[in-house]
């Protein structure tokens, strides 16, 4: 797998970013202003725009380093979108991107800490540790932050599964966001994020969210698809680069995701 | 439904909104012309110009322009200058763009139409 270097940092991008979506509508439309319409899903492309400012050598020699491995933009690579949660169905645990294991309940639609009804309550009725989690096609060896909002009256921890590492983290009968970050060891072409309860643990989930960062940044719902493209490109065939001084590099390039190329 | 901003509101300064007939003409050689409806009532378009958004609200958006496929999807939208709930309208365009040019601070611009139904 090729994929998007992260900065030293542990970040993907920089600010400012700009993301556009684009979809393709059919329209259809009469002299009066009636429309008929059809949708092309097939045909949407992501695009964004990153500048880089202060770039160190190493991070500089990596992106030139993608840049040439790719050949500009003839092949695809993996690209963590910056500004998004990489996980699908962040608030519909009960949909097939999760797996539970066999005997964790699931109860959806309860009260969130955000105002509305995206929590959900798991249990283990268990005496074994059971686990929820979802896996994405992303490197192993990068650095990533999983955060979610948890609460619970009965139970006072629970485990924040990123990978090969578990981290046990309090709860408590307030609403809080928990986090894990740092970078795993090993290598591989995916990595999974979720929960682990021990056994007879109850508690209330929100706002499941993993990024390719050190911290946790706001939550950001997503529906099914989360902020990881497979199959993004640079949209240009050039990479300019400014050299300032020593070690000060800037760039600015456009990554874009199309997924009918 | 248009997502609303943490604030409770949909729009923020400068708000736009275009109020568009219809009207076919006819000009005669005279001079004179003759003037018909060519649809049958006004159509709405609000322009929704947000700055200083946090990216909880923009990821909102942004689902929701997801949600709709562009401007393929229909939804409903409250007029907030009086109230008004127009029942079938759209994203104008098929393109939504934002930029985060810090923490906290997202702008972007989204433009709903009111459908002819």
């Amino acid at each position: 797998m090729i994929w998007f270097p992260q900065l030293s940092s542990g970040a993907t991008g920089q600010f400012p970013i700009q993301r556009t979506r684009l979809a393709r509508t059919v329209v259809n439309q009469s002299a009066e202003d009636y429309e008929v319409k059809l949708a092309d899903p097939g045909a949407a492309i992501t695009e964004w725009h990153l500048s880089f400012q202060e770039l160190s050598d190493q991070e500089l020699a990596a992106l030139e380093a993608l840049f040439q491995a790719v050949e500009g933009s003839l092949t695809p690579f993996t690209f963590l979108d910056p500004a998004d949660n990489l996980l699908a169905w962040s608030e519909a645990q009960n949909q097939a991107a999760w797996q539970a294991d066999p005997l964790l309940t699931l109860t959806g639609g309860l009260a969130d800490p955000l105002g509305g009804t995206g929590a959900y309550q798991v249990s283990n009725p268990t005496s074994a540790t059971l686990t929820l989690q979802q896996s994405i096609s992303a490197p192993l060896s990068l650095d990533y932050c999983l955060s979610l909002y948890a609460c619970s009256s009965q139970s006072t921890r629970v485990w924040l599964v990123r990978g090969s590492q578990s981290d046990a983290r309090t709860i408590s009968p307030q609403w809080t966001r928990l986090t894990s970050a740092g970078t795993l060891t090993g290598s591989g072409d995916t990595i999974s994020f979720g929960i682990a309860l021990d056994p007879g643990t109850t508690l209330d989930i929100f706002g499941m969210q993993a990024e390719a960062q050190t911290t946790a940044s706001p939550y950001k719902k997503t529906a099914e698809t989360g902020g990881v493209y497979s199959n993004a490109r640079f949209r240009d065939d050039t990479l300019t680069i400014t050299t300032v001084g020593p070690g000060r590099h800037s760039c600015e390039l456009d990554v874009i995701n199309v997924e009918h190329l | 439904m248009f997502p609303t901003l943490k604030t409770g509101a949909v729009m923020q300064y400068p708000a736009k909104r275009t109020l568009q007939f219809n009207t076919g003409i006819i000009r005669f050689l005279d001079g004179t012309e003759q003037r018909y409806r060519d649809s049958p009532s006004v159509l709405h378009t609000w322009t929704i110009q947000l700055d200083l958004l946090d990216e909880e609200e923009l990821a909102a958006l942004d689902q929701f322009f997801v949600t709709n496929q562009g401007k393929f999807g229909s939804f409903s939208f409250t007029d907030p200058w009086d109230g008004t709930v127009y029942p079938d309208c759209s994203l104008s365009a098929d393109s939504f763009s934002f930029q985060l040019q810090e923490e906290m601070r997202g702008r972007t611009t989204l433009t709903v139409r009111e459908n002819r139904t």
